[in-house]
């Protein structure tokens, strides 16, 4: 079996990010690989450990630093790595999901993948569109916001969060696309000597531009802002205070 | 839609593994996710002159790579620890073991991988030295004498067999050791050491006699039971003259080799352990245990100080920054005087901008220096000197800022900053006092007489 982990570039979790000229400003911005996808990243190297997998590919899109975020794929135990080389900004402004979502079309055909596991989204748009897109474009079955997976005959049982609690779906054959949240596992490190021995490893560019795919944004992003700053609180005397200010000022209570 | 939602989130779901005590407030959000990438980090390099202060400190895409993925590891496992094994003065052995190869891989840092190393440079040794010291430098000190003092020493001036027989074990973390250079009554004056070894024609061996002071990872345990650490170099007296010292290696179990004491009640680094060593007729074969030429280990000693006093120098930067990090943090959130934060008062100002203006001379002196130290040759003591001298007081200086912006919450434990004051008083004194520095670096500069600096 040969897998597909989808790998994004993203601007730190850990950095607060600063708008200017009516964009997030990227310079001197430390950048990361998305904290998702360090999770598809995870699940796929332990299905190899397992043996259930006999190839793990790792895919970015994205500038030429992605290079680096794929070598922490690398380091983490992918085989080698593909880097669809753009410079159009991937965090929504430029390039969206859906061109995204055919472009790693694209590269699945190519590779004959057997299962894509991606980051159930990127920590800078928050879209969470790629995998289903992806899904429907290649006519696969999906399942988002894997919190489990277990292979099972030719097809999969994976566990996948709800807002009401977990629901357990079957799938029961592959190919499949999946979508990692956050419980699915706790990513190993990239220790030094695998950082090492990943310097030897494969990473094939392709031009996106090559790929004959639309990139042109179809959704025009109108504005970008920072989030208002929160108005300071008020201290309230007694509960029933409280349930006054909820009830007639706020009104949240009837 | 960009950005501030996600953020919040991975933070919230995952911050919870460990919980904050009642003292810290929600502004303390440095440790506060857990998640992050493990490897090699990137940054949008437009500006020219950050990029290029960025390539000082980070000078391959391995360094870079090796600075994040300790940055991951610093906020997952380290710093969880820190506040207890500092307060209760106990050495996380565990935790250390994990800086070998279940974890890290980063015990045999300037080790040929020929002998389970990893083969970095001297701007590595910066990098792991700073990243550890940002959370927990005791730790880090532990570290140092493992991965320095004993593991780059041998591996520079132990022979081929040597190595073989030594290193993969202290690479790989199965063993943890250190290095005996200080005596209770010879520290500065290192060649007055009285320990001696005479040489056994008939055993083939040298007999050992001596005690050792101040030995970082001298013991391995807490309980004070005799026990020593697993493996060391020691230096001690072959000849008549003050420079005929030879360096051994003293193994556990070594009959005659105990540990004294467990120092204890030290002021700082205390989650890295301090022992006195005692050699009593400790027999040392001499085929396998005698590590350089007899009589010639001065220039061992002197060679390995040089990337000692570096190493020293970049847990500066480690105290320094996280100094930093907490003050600014401190001053954005903090108000007073209806200011909504610290930064509208000059004197404040006056704390943060001089901190992060030495911090910043520190970290050029250091990673200009390691960017052009050769570990293989020697002759550069003046600036290793001179990167510990200025970087030890510069760390103090910030950490004691750093509490003097966050007030009575900066001398409290749980605010980190008063442990690194702490910390930081130790990098005055180990691996050569500030006095040694001055002696050491005049005279390398009176030597130049009138010579231009240049
Ligand atoms: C926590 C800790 C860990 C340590 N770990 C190790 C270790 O792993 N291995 C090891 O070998 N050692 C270790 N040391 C020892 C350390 O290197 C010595 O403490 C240091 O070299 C100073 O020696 P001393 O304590 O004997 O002080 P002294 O040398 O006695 O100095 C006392 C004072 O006199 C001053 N002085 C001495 N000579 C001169 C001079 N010529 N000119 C001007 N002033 C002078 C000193 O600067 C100092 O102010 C450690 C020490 C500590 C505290």
């Amino acid at each position: 079996m040969r897998i597909l982990v989808g790998v994004k570039r993203v601007v730190d979790y850990a950095v607060k990010v600063r708008v200017q000229n009516n964009t997030v400003d990227l310079s001197n911005v430390k950048m990361s690989l998305n904290p998702f996808c360090e999770i598809a990243v995870e699940e796929a190297v332990r299905l190899k450990e397992k043996k259930a997998a006999d190839e793990v590919v790792a895919v970015s899109v994205g500038p030429k630093q992605c290079t680096e975020t794929l070598r922490t794929a690398l380091a983490m135990g992918c085989d080698r790595a593909i880097h669809i080389q753009t410079d159009r900004r991937t965090d929504y402004v430029d390039l969206q999901p859906f061109a995204v979502a055919h472009l790693f079309q694209k590269v699945v055909e190519q590779e004959e993948a057997d299962l894509v596991l991606l980051g159930k989204q990127g920590i800078d748009s928050d879209c969470g569109q790629t995998g289903p897109m992806l899904a429907g474009l290649l006519g696969w079955p999906q399942v988002t916001f894997a919190a489990k997976m277990d292979l099972e005959g030719d097809g999969m049982m994976v566990e996948r969060e709800t807002d009401a609690g977990t629901e357990t779906i079957k799938i029961p054959s592959l190919p499949a696309v999946v979508t990692c949240d956050l419980r699915l596992n706790e990513p190993r490190y990239a220790t030094l000597p695998n950082i090492m021995k990943a310097k030897k490893k494969k990473v094939d560019t392709i031009a996106a531009d090559d790929l004959g795919v639309d990139l042109e944004p179809h959704n025009p992003v109108l504005d970008i802002f920072e989030p208002p700053p929160r108005k300071e609180g008020i201290t309230v005397e007694s509960v029933d205070d409280l349930l006054d200010k909820l009830r007639n000022e706020a009104k949240v209570l009837k | 839609m960009l950005s501030a939602s996600a953020r919040v989130f991975v933070r919230r779901a995952v911050g919870t593994s460990h919980g904050h005590g009642s003292l810290r407030s929600s502004s303390s959000r440095l440790f506060s996710t857990a998640s992050s990438s493990a490897g090699f980090d990137s940054y949008d390099d437009d500006s020219v002159t950050l990029t290029s202060l960025n390539s000082m400190f980070n000078p391959t895409e391995e360094h870079k790579a090796l600075r994040s993925m300790l940055q991951t590891f610093v906020e997952r496992e380290v710093e969880p620890q820190a506040l207890e094994f500092n307060k209760k003065e106990i050495f996380n052995v565990d935790l250390f073991r994990k800086l070998g190869d279940s974890g890290m891989g980063i015990l045999g840092l300037t080790v040929d991988p020929e002998y389970g190393g990893a083969g970095m440079d001297a701007a590595a040794v910066c990098v792991v030295h700073e990243e550890l010291s940002y959370s927990d430098p005791a730790f880090c000190l532990s570290y140092l004498a493992h991965s320095l003092l004993l593991v780059n020493n041998l591996s520079t001036n132990g022979s081929h067999e040597q190595k073989q027989q030594f290193l993969p074990d202290i690479c790989s973390g199965a063993k943890i050791g250190g290095m005996c250079m200080s005596e209770p009554n010879a520290g500065t004056d290192v060649l007055g050491m009285k320990s001696n070894a005479k040489y056994d024609a008939e055993k083939k061996g040298f007999i050992l006699n001596g005690t050792k002071m101040w030995i970082t990872n001298g013991t391995l345990t807490n309980d004070n039971d005799g026990s020593t650490g697993d493996c060391f170099l020691v230096y001690a007296r072959t000849g008549e003259k003050k420079s005929d010292v030879t360096q051994f290696v003293v193994e556990k179990g070594m009959e005659g080799f105990s540990c004294g004491q467990k120092i204890n009640d030290k002021l700082g680094m205390r989650a890295s352990n301090t022992a006195e060593l005692v050699f009593d007729n400790v027999f040392i074969p001499a085929d396998t245990h005698v590590v350089g030429e007899v009589n010639g280990a001065t220039l061992c000693m002197m060679r390995n100080l040089e990337i000692e006093r570096l190493g020293l120098a970049a847990m500066a930067l480690g105290i320094a920054r996280r100094s930093l990090d907490e003050m600014k943090g401190y001053a954005g959130e903090r108000s007073a005087f209806g200011a909504s934060n610290l930064y509208q008062f000059g004197q404040v100002q006056k704390h943060i901008a001089e901190s992060y203006a030495e911090y910043m001379a520190g970290r050029c002196y250091v990673y200009g220096v390691a960017n052009s130290l050769d570990l293989s040759t020697y002759g550069n003591g003046l600036d290793a000197d001179g990167t510990k001298l200025y970087c030890a007081q510069m760390s103090k200086n910030v950490a004691d800022r750093a509490i003097q912006v966050m007030g009575g919450y900066g001398y409290v434990g749980e605010y980190v900053v008063e442990r690194l004051w702490r910390d930081a008083k130790l990098l005055e004194i180990g691996g050569g006092t500030n006095e040694s520095h001055h002696k050491n670096m005049c005279r390398d500069l009176r030597r130049m007489g009138r010579t231009p600096l240049d």
